[in-house]
């Protein structure tokens, strides 16, 4: 769930835009980069953009009978690393306002900080972190998806709160409220989309392994020797 | 039909033909006014306007605009509903002028999401990339952008397929199953969104597209009276707001 169009104070609105441009800006000169280099890049970053806005759209079963939407980011920022994701996610952010409503335009930087900074660096954070202490890699898919889920909504929560910090208990007050409301209600959904990249990566290793090694996420599988000489 | 509801209706609006950047001009306007001007009576004038316009000159299905906004209404709703309760002494309960303030913040939200709706359901995507283009954001990042908006209507109509041949085959009849298939659902759409993207590449390659996405912009001129009309009617938003304040 993003903010929507015009529930920030503009002021707000505004210093959330300049703490998220120098992330994005990061990310196009990643992609300007990349796409100098390999103009093959281009399909393959349009591609990775698609999916994200795309995996965000599949219905994730909730435990209490009901539907959610995964964020979409955590598989992407193992893949595609955090600063194409800080740009990817932007851009998806700005088709979600404009081809479904969903966040807004003066909220976009907010939302792309949250969504496409935040969530992304947790998410690959915990994965790096996960994987330099021995874990496998879909234990360390689940703790960067679920992660990277959680600590976008803990980030809106937080930007909700500078917002509109409770008259009586101030920011705390107002933090705790928004946590309980946006963050705390998303344990059991990042959860399920943390098992849902479990799931995606355990197909990706069958049936797209060469794919996985070209990004990184997998090590080249030693050569079978045949025993002979040729 | 592409399967996005906006989408369609920015393709099917009597505003299609209408220069981009006049559309950005008035949609912006409102944007902005319905952030900074007092949700009574600016927000409403501006929510006012944004619908009138919408489905008035531009046609767009009542039922479309209707079914857009409630994905913003649900945030929008819990939103201002949390940020009126107070948490005191004796526990949470409502602020003083809970009914003033939740108002206030459902006024500018409404009223700000109209107006990027108005320009959402009036001007396709692919009319606005040029724009960002004149707007010096880099050729590659609005290339990639491009991609991204053509790749995921074909991705979108993949899901709906699988997800339909899943659901016919008993993946989606218990939540393990359902798990185990939006999984599956999820590395088959990333899978074919490689597979598009290589081979599109190759296409562009065998034509000798390799550095950039040129395309011929399509001519939609700028209207001087739909511009003069934009800024009367913005000031008259402003300036009715300030006398009915």
């Amino acid at each position: 769930m993003h903010i929507a169009e015009g529930f920030l104070p503009a002021g707000h609105a505004a210093g959330w835009t300049i703490a998220a441009a120098p992330f994005v800006v990061h990310g196009a000169r990643a992609v300007v980069k990349e796409v100098r280099e390999n103009p093959e890049s281009t399909m393959l970053l349009g591609a990775a953009g698609a999916f994200t806005f795309v995996l965000s759209a599949i219905k994730l079963p909730s435990v209490t009978g009901s539907s959610s939407h995964p964020t979409g980011t955590g598989p992407g920022a193992i893949l595609f690393r955090p600063p194409v994701m800080a740009l990817l996610g932007t851009v998806v952010l700005l088709f979600q306002a404009l081809l479904l409503a969903h966040g807004g335009l003066t909220t976009l930087g907010a939302n792309a900080f949250a969504f496409a900074v935040v969530g992304p660096w947790a998410g690959y954070g915990a994965y790096r972190l996960a994987r330099a202490a021995g874990a496998g890699l879909l234990p360390a898919v689940f703790a960067a998806v679920a992660l990277a889920d959680l600590a976008t909504y803990v980030t809106t929560s937080l930007q909700l709160a500078l917002a509109f910090p409770d008259a009586e208990s101030g920011f705390a007050g107002a933090l705790l409220k928004f946590l309980g409301v946006f963050a705390v209600t998303q344990i059991p959904l990042a959860i399920g989309e943390g098992l849902l990249g479990v799931l995606l990566f355990r197909v990706l290793t069958v049936n797209a392994r060469p794919e996985l090694e070209r990004l990184g996420v997998l090590k080249p599988a030693p050569l079978a020797t045949t025993g002979g000489a040729a | 039909m592409t399967g996005l509801a906006v989408d369609d209706a920015a393709w099917a609006s009597a505003w299609r033909r209408r220069a981009p950047g006049d559309k950005v001009l008035l949609c912006g306007g409102l944007v902005v006014a319905a952030l900074v001007l007092p949700a009574w009576p600016g927000s409403v004038l501006v929510g006012i306007v944004a619908v009138v316009l919408a489905v008035g000159p531009a046609r767009v299905p009542v039922r479309t605009f209707g079914r857009a906004v409630r994905w913003p209404l649900a945030f929008v709703l819990t939103g201002a509903v949390t940020a009126v309760v107070e948490i005191g002494p004796g526990g949470p309960g409502w602020a003083p002028d809970a009914a003033a303030r939740a108002g206030s913040l459902l006024g500018h939200a409404l009223a700000g999401s109209a107006a990027v709706l108005l320009l959402a359901t009036t001007t396709p995507m692919s009319d606005l990339l040029p724009a960002l283009r004149r707007a010096r954001v880099p050729a590659a990042v609005v290339d990639v952008a491009a991609v991204v908006y053509r790749l995921l209507f074909v991705l979108l109509d993949s899901m709906r397929t699988i997800r339909e041949a899943q659901t016919a085959r008993m993946g989606h009849s218990s939540l393990r199953r359902s798990y185990r298939s939006s999984g599956a659902l999820a590395a088959a759409v990333l899978t074919r969104s490689w597979d598009r993207a290589h081979r599109m590449q190759e296409g562009l390659a065998g034509r000798g597209m390799d550095t950039g996405l040129r395309v011929l912009p399509e001519a939609l001129p700028s209207s001087r009276a739909f511009l003069a009309a934009t800024v009367a009617g913005l000031a008259a938003v402003v300036a009715a707001s300030v006398v009915l304040a």
